[in-house]
């Protein structure tokens, strides 16, 4: 426990990736597995985990006494990348805590380093989106949503539509009594 | 497992789409079969190649069909989004550029139809791994021209839907970043996406961010239109009893609401109770957002009421009611709905100055120096105190206190229950308005001298003296003040030299805050004959905003969250941007100056010097 681990996080295409620990530690899921499995370790436990995952790491960490190993089998290299580019950048920035931040109910603008950061083709940021919230990093996943509001921001339905490639499946009368029962909000 | 998951997932295509490929490959192939008949001599060779390069093909298909025979269960998880058959949105664009492709082939000769349709059987058959080579071995020998016409293509073809394939609380989660217009253009999109868009947890958001409060994002803020509960509870005044909690609850919201100071309840807990029963969250935002663009736009109805005498001096708005005093010595309570007379109070021996109501009771100050206190419900006087030796000309009570303030100079404190009365001193001049903060218990009092005082109501004792022309205060009498708690930045006038700016930041990090300050309104709001209105920080004592624009002297205002209402003598009234301090709306054509203001959700009512009363509703 008391030396430091290297950590490994392995795409879904087998790719590795070693990062610092804090930097791993931006993925709430990472940190929580990384505390139970160093915690079991430090208490000699013998793998009696219900969490395959879990086992899986530790089973590598025992054969290499110095690395951690954590498969991440939602999550393609290119994806993983760009992910861990993203916690390297904010790895010394501590984020407001969750609960609090649902309270004060503020929602300030997009940061502009993620705004260029996520700055990437729909599919990307799609899979940036579902890897931040499979990898439980929320700030990620917020400035992901964030971004796709704003892509929807101002824009009429057709644009909207095709922004996203929708197909219009309203028959013609329902859209003219959806468009009435949504004229309230046209002009400010 | 991870490896060949992968590569599952982006190998397997959709039945759709493979059946395009192939029957185009096969209407090509048969094709050129045809021709390969009439001219033998090019046949011979190209057959040979055609053989072999058919053999590469099966064999490479033969080699990865086995892939193919593992069909994953989930969808979502097992194809790309593009093949993905349950997400249908692209397909039909799709399909559009299949058949420009197909209308392409047609027009080149059979032969290079042939080699194309190899190409891409080939790729069609690779598996993951191998189609990422071929696409970058093809791409290493783009020129540039194509390259930028892959990357054109490419733009148009990454497009997905990201609210309807995304988890749902993902896409809620983005919903509930956009504002009221963005969302019900998304609700317009599709079926799915209307769905989403108007579901109930995104607009109950949308209600906390908005209703009685300044979102941070966009500006706006909502009023509560407790009236709309109202509908639910007894009549305020032909029911004497039962006054239940909900009439506890209304009676905090907007009788008081004039003074702002306790809003501190979410919304969810005011609106909800009779809002949930039975409608959904985007009509309690609708309904409000319409309210609120009426009083933007200046969009109202005007109602004049006419039975007063000789001049109403001073006015309150219940929910379905509004009280009103007068120098014809009388109050009346008219019907809010027709305008109609419900009650007219007598009692008084002159000019009525000053009322003030709850749901039980109503008292008023006047000029015969006595405070009464009416059970307006019956029209019975219960009390009458005396011990102002002049005029009483302002009043406010909260529970079993009353505060006074009179021609005499004196603020008197009257705790009914204790039946004793406490008189603070200090203003060298008649106190024309006084206003209890129920949270900190302090009272604020404005003056002739041009002054404001605050005062601890606990030890009865002086805690501030606004004005003074350092602190930008009032040249002429103070008329009406009001203690505010606001929550959000607020516009300030500049300060004229930096030096000034830092002394007074330098004030404010000194002096940490105790306790009891942390209670205190964070702003005053007064008027005065001086044609001003001034805001306040309670905090440094100093005007921090000043708002011109009546020419003669205002004798009134009233304020709430959003908005200020003032009165003057001028015979106009204004609304005010609370946040901007800048003027929304001018109301002129009365013919008559305008003594007293008081402002509702939807609506504000105005009294005038000659008797008339005036009610402008924007609902």
């Amino acid at each position: 426990m008391s030396k430091e681990k290297k950590i490994v996080i392995v795409s879904s295409d087998n790719e590795k990736f070693t990062v610092d620990r804090k930097v791993a530690e931006k993925s709430i899921l990472i940190k929580n597995m990384l505390e139970d499995l160093l915690s079991n370790e430090d208490h000699n436990g013998d793998n009696d985990d219900d969490n395959e995952l879990l086992r899986d790491a530790a089973a590598v960490d025992n054969n290499d006494l110095d690395v951690i190993e954590i498969p991440t089998p939602n999550v393609r290299s290119t994806v993983l990348k760009l992910i861990i580019e993203w916690c390297e950048h904010y790895k010394d920035i501590s984020f407001p805590d969750e609960n609090q931040d649902e309270d004060s109910k503020k929602t300030p603008p997009i940061d502009e380093w993620d705004k260029n950061f996520l700055n990437v083709d729909q599919e990307m940021l799609y899979e940036i989106i579902l890897a931040a919230n499979y990898l439980n990093i929320r700030p990620l996943l917020y400035s992901g949503c964030k971004m796709v509001a704003e892509m929807i921001r101002g824009k009429s339905p057709e644009e909207i539509r095709k922004t996203f490639n929708i197909v219009n499946d309203f028959s013609p009368e329902e859209e003219a009594a959806i468009r009435r029962e949504n004229e309230w909000a046209e002009d400010r | 497992m991870s490896v060949s998951e992968d590569t599952e997932r982006c190998t397997k295509k959709p039945r759709l789409d493979d059946k395009v490929v192939f029957r185009m490959a096969n209407q090509l192939e048969g094709k050129a079969g045809l021709e390969q008949n009439t001219d033998p001599k090019a046949d011979k060779k190209k057959l040979s190649s055609n053989t072999d390069k058919n053999n590469n093909v099966t064999n490479f298909l033969t080699h990865h069909v086995v892939d193919q025979s593992m069909i994953p269960r989930d969808n979502f998880h097992k194809y790309c989004y593009r093949h993905n058959p349950d997400v249908t949105c692209n397909k039909n664009t799709d399909q559009c550029k299949m058949d420009e492709i197909q209308d392409a082939m047609e027009k080149i000769p059979p032969r290079d139809r042939e080699a194309i349709t190899h190409v891409w059987s080939i790729f069609s058959a690779a598996p993951y791994q191998h189609r990422s080579l071929i696409l970058r071995g093809l791409l290493s020998q783009c020129c540039f021209p194509q390259l930028s016409m892959i990357s054109e293509e490419v733009k148009s073809l990454i497009r997905l839907d990201f609210i309807s394939t995304l988890p749902t609380e993902l896409s809620l989660k983005i919903l509930c970043y956009l504002d009221c217009a963005s969302l019900c253009n998304a609700a317009q999109v599709s079926r799915k996406w209307k769905r989403l868009a108007d579901d109930d947890r995104v607009w109950h958001y949308m209600c906390e961010q908005h209703i009685d409060r300044k979102c941070p994002q966009c500006g706006w803020g909502l009023p509560l239109l407790a009236m709309k509960r109202a509908r639910h509870i007894p009549d305020e005044v032909s029911k004497e009893i039962p006054h239940t909690t909900a009439i506890d609850v209304k009676d905090n919201n907007t009788n008081k609401a004039s003074k702002n100071t306790n809003t501190n309840t979410t919304v969810s807990k005011e609106v909800a109770p009779a809002a949930r029963k039975t409608r959904p969250w985007k009509v309690v935002y609708s309904e409000r957002y319409k309210v609120e663009r009426n009083w933007r736009k200046g969009v109202y109805k005007v109602r004049t009421i006419e039975g007063h005498t000789d001049g109403v001096t001073c006015m309150q708005l219940g929910y379905k009611i509004l009280m009103t005093g007068s120098y014809d010595s009388t109050i009346k309570i008219w019907n809010l709905e027709t305008g109609a007379l419900i009650r007219s109070l007598g009692g008084h021996t002159r000019g009525v100055r000053t009322l003030a109501f709850d749901d039980q009771k109503l008292i008023t100050g006047g000029l015969d120096g006595t405070i009464k206190v009416f059970n307006y419900h019956t029209g019975e006087c219960i009390s009458t105190y005396h011990g102002h030796n002049n005029h009483v000309v302002s009043l406010d009570f909260i529970g079993k206190t009353i505060v006074s303030g009179s021609a005499d100079q004196t603020v008197k404190v009257w705790h009914v229950e204790t039946r004793t009365c406490y008189t603070l001193r200090g203003h060298t001049d008649w106190v024309n308005s006084v206003k209890i903060h129920p949270k900190s218990m302090t009272c604020f009092s404005a003056s002739d001298d041009t002054t404001i005082r605050m005062w601890d109501l606990k030890t009865n004792s002086c805690i501030k003296v606004f004005g003074g022309e350092e602190n930008k205060g009032h040249v002429g009498q103070v008329q009406c003040v009001i203690p505010l708690n606001i929550k959000y930045e607020i516009v300030e006038d500049l300060e004229k030299d930096n030096f000034a700016d830092e002394t007074r930041e330098a004030q404010d990090s000194a002096t940490p805050e105790t306790e009891e300050e942390k209670n205190y309104p964070t702003h005053i709001l007064t008027s005065s004959l001086d044609t001003t209105i001034k805001l306040w920080n309670v905090k440094t004592g100093k005007c921090v905003r000043t708002q011109f624009g009546h020419i003669e002297g205002v004798w009134s205002i009233a304020a709430d969250t959003f908005r200020i209402v003032s009165g003057a003598h001028d015979r106009t009234i204004k609304v005010w941007d609370l946040q901007s301090g800048k003027c929304m709306h001018t109301f002129g054509s009365n013919d008559s100056s305008v003594s007293c203001v008081s402002l509702g959700d939807t609506r504000f009512a105005s009294g005038l010097e000659n008797g008339k009363i005036k009610v402008y509703y924007f609902d």
